[in-house]
């Protein structure tokens, strides 16, 4: 394995993750591009080498071809974004095959000769983890954490034929419906879980929410049992992460795993009528209140306030 | 049908036992991980269609070891009171604070000792790790066998598995042949919770306990932890609890102007 020798895999979008490849000493870094896009983007950070597929596989077969291409090149990382599941499926079974760990929500990597030391967000996002390996890892994280620093380079693109591997057939794709909320760049959040009873009733947290200018977010139940709403509206560890001015958790219990994906909120205000929901042990602010009757008296009184 | 659940006995991340810089990992109770009871569950509704037995397999990731195994063997009973059949506990010192790879490599030789398998059920992930490795792709990639993640509806008829993967933008509908490794979400079902009379009878179900050696195994984990210094935020928790709905009202715009999240027009 050759320490210095780094792979990104991604899509044109996610080329911050070149910066995270930078803190290698002295890296060689490759990228295969998935997707498309101009390659010779990709020179401007110090990418010598581009490799992109002739054809759009499954996750089986995308991992064949990068256990062939690690065992070519003697990667010594490989970095990759979060994501999808796509990645989540490929990676590991990739890693496992290379004998490699995957360190997952990872915030920076420091090189100290043959070691490498990596801090990660992990205990379901409760704590911050470091850890060290000697040998091939894989990292994920978010493109947007690192600022890749330019250095112009000379790229070479070569394509890889993966081959289709069968097993799994695949029968047939149902679209979802999209929305087209950005709930992570989100300044001030309203967001709902089940003690909303219907769905109609959701418009009590609609109306806050426009006075107030807000977007709408909800716990895991709301977008993935009851599809009440669509997934981009999904706070939590399987969800969004977010980091608002204020986060208003209505009907919301505080399980550990939707407090995982909005813990850098500015404000908390969590309106809840058990006064022993986990979340009043998490919150600025905690109103013990039936929101049926909470809510539509703060909606009023705030549109009497702001004139709206 | 032969049919594996795997199960993590995972750290009760809502019960986190935490000083000013560390976590205390040792004092943290464990928990089933909530997916998991969501596998065990539409394993056990399989078996009950199509006969066979349901064994759970779990590798115990957290020390002390001495006091820990007391805890993991009752934690079995619950999902063996659930309908699983029987149990296997992999123990060693080796696979406390291992990385997956390793954790693999156990689940996989225990399945492998075990010998005839249909089908292998998992979790998406666990409430600790959440990586979505171990059960999945990479006991799958382990084995040699095609696995299908995230799947919210599963069908088996004879041979033949239908599943509906849930991925972010679609729903995609596969099939594949047994034997397969299937990953579930938490969406697929709600876990029964047992009966007392069921319970009682888990008492009587087996829990098998394996180490490294007997797998064969003498790998080294190939990360080491050397800190967790947990996230803490702190919060003002001003409750609000006391007046009429209208006082409630005021209170907390009171807040929001002084924090400066709403400021009234003059
Ligand atoms: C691996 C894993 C990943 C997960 N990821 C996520 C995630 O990303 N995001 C997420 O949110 N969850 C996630 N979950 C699920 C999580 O554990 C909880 O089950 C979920 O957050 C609960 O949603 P909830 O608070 O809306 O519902 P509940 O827990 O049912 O809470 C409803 C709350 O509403 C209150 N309430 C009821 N009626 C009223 C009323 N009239 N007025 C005021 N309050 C009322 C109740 O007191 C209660 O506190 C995950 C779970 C696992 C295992
Ligand atoms: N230590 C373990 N023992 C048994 N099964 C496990 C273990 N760790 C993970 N799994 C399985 O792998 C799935 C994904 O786990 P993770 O990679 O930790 O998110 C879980 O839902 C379990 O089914």
């Amino acid at each position: 394995m050759d320490m210095t020798k780094v792979l990104v895999i991604g899509s044109i979008s996610d080329l911050g993750l070149i910066g995270l490849a930078q803190k290698v000493e002295s890296p060689e870094i490759h990228y295969l591009l998935l997707g498309g896009g101009d390659a010779t983007q990709l020179g401007k950070y110090g990418v010598t080498k581009v490799y992109t597929l002739s054809a759009q596989v499954d996750e089986a077969s995308l991992a064949e071809t990068l256990v062939n291409l690690i065992s070519t090149n003697n990667y010594s990382v490989i970095i990759t974004p979060p994501v999808n599941k796509y990645f989540k499926t490929t990676i590991p079974i990739a890693a496992q095959k290379t004998s490699a760990p995957v360190l997952v929500d990872v915030l920076d990597l420091k090189q100290g000769g043959n070691t490498f030391e990596v801090t990660l967000n992990g205990v379901g996002n409760r704590a911050q983890v470091t850890v060290k390996v000697t040998d091939r890892v894989f990292l994920m994280a978010p493109p947007a954490r690192f600022k890749p620093v330019e250095k112009v380079t000379t790229v070479t693109t070569e394509s890889l034929q993966p081959k289709a591997i069968t097993g799994i057939k695949v029968v047939s794709t149902e679209e979802k419906p999209k929305g087209k909320v950005r709930i992570e760049d989100a300044e001030l959040i309203v967001s709902v879980g089940r003690g909303f009873k219907k769905q109609e009733d959701l418009k009590l947290a609609f109306e806050l929410a426009e006075v107030l200018g807000a977007e709408i977010g909800c716990s895991r139940p709301i977008a993935a049992d009851l599809k009440w709403l669509s997934e981009d509206h999904w706070v939590g560890l399987s969800g969004h992460k977010v980091r608002p001015k204020l986060y208003m958790a209505v009907g919301i219990s505080g399980q550990p795993q939707h407090l995982a994906g909005m813990m850098e909120s500015k404000t908390v205000v969590v309106i809840n009528s058990d006064p022993n929901a986990p979340f009043f042990k998490n919150c600025d602010y905690g109103v013990v209140e039936d929101l049926y009757k909470f809510v539509p008296a703060l909606t009023k009184k705030l549109r009497e306030i702001l004139k709206k | 049908m032969e049919i594996l659940a795997l199960v993590k006995l995972a750290l009760d991340t809502g019960q986190l036992r935490v000083s000013e810089t560390k976590v205390d990992i040792d004092s943290t109770p464990l928990k089933i991980s909530d997916i998991d009871r969501n596998a065990v569950e539409e394993a056990v509704r399989i078996k009950e269609k199509a006969g066979g037995r349901v064994r759970v397999i779990t590798a115990l990731k957290y020390g002390p070891l001495t006091r820990r195994q007391q805890e993991a063997e009752s934690l079995l009973r619950e999902v063996l009171a659930m309908g699983a059949d029987e149990a296997y506990l992999i123990v060693d010192n080796a696979l406390i604070n291992s990385d997956q790879l390793l954790t693999a490599k156990a689940i996989a030789a225990t399945i492998r000792k075990l010998g005839n398998y249909d089908l292998i059920i998992a979790g998406e992930a666990t409430i600790d790790g959440y990586t979505s490795q171990v059960g999945g792709p990479r006991v799958a990639a382990e084995l040699g066998i095609p696995v299908i993640t995230f799947v919210r509806e599963l069908r088996v008829e004879g041979n033949k598995v239908t599943a509906k993967r849930d991925l972010e933008d679609a729903i995609q509908t596969v099939e594949a042949q047994l034997p397969v490794l299937v990953t579930v979400t938490r969406e697929i079902n709600v876990p029964r919770i047992p009966p007392l009379l069921q319970i009682r009878a888990a008492m009587k179900k087996p829990i098998n306990r394996l180490g490294l050696a007997d797998l064969g195994i003498s790998m080294k984990s190939p990360v080491e932890v050397t800190n967790i210094v947990p996230i803490q935020v702190k919060r003002k928790g001003v409750i609000i609890k006391d007046g009429t709905v209208d006082e409630k009202v005021d209170k907390l715009i009171q807040a929001l102007i002084q924090e400066g999240i709403i400021t009234p027009p003059r």
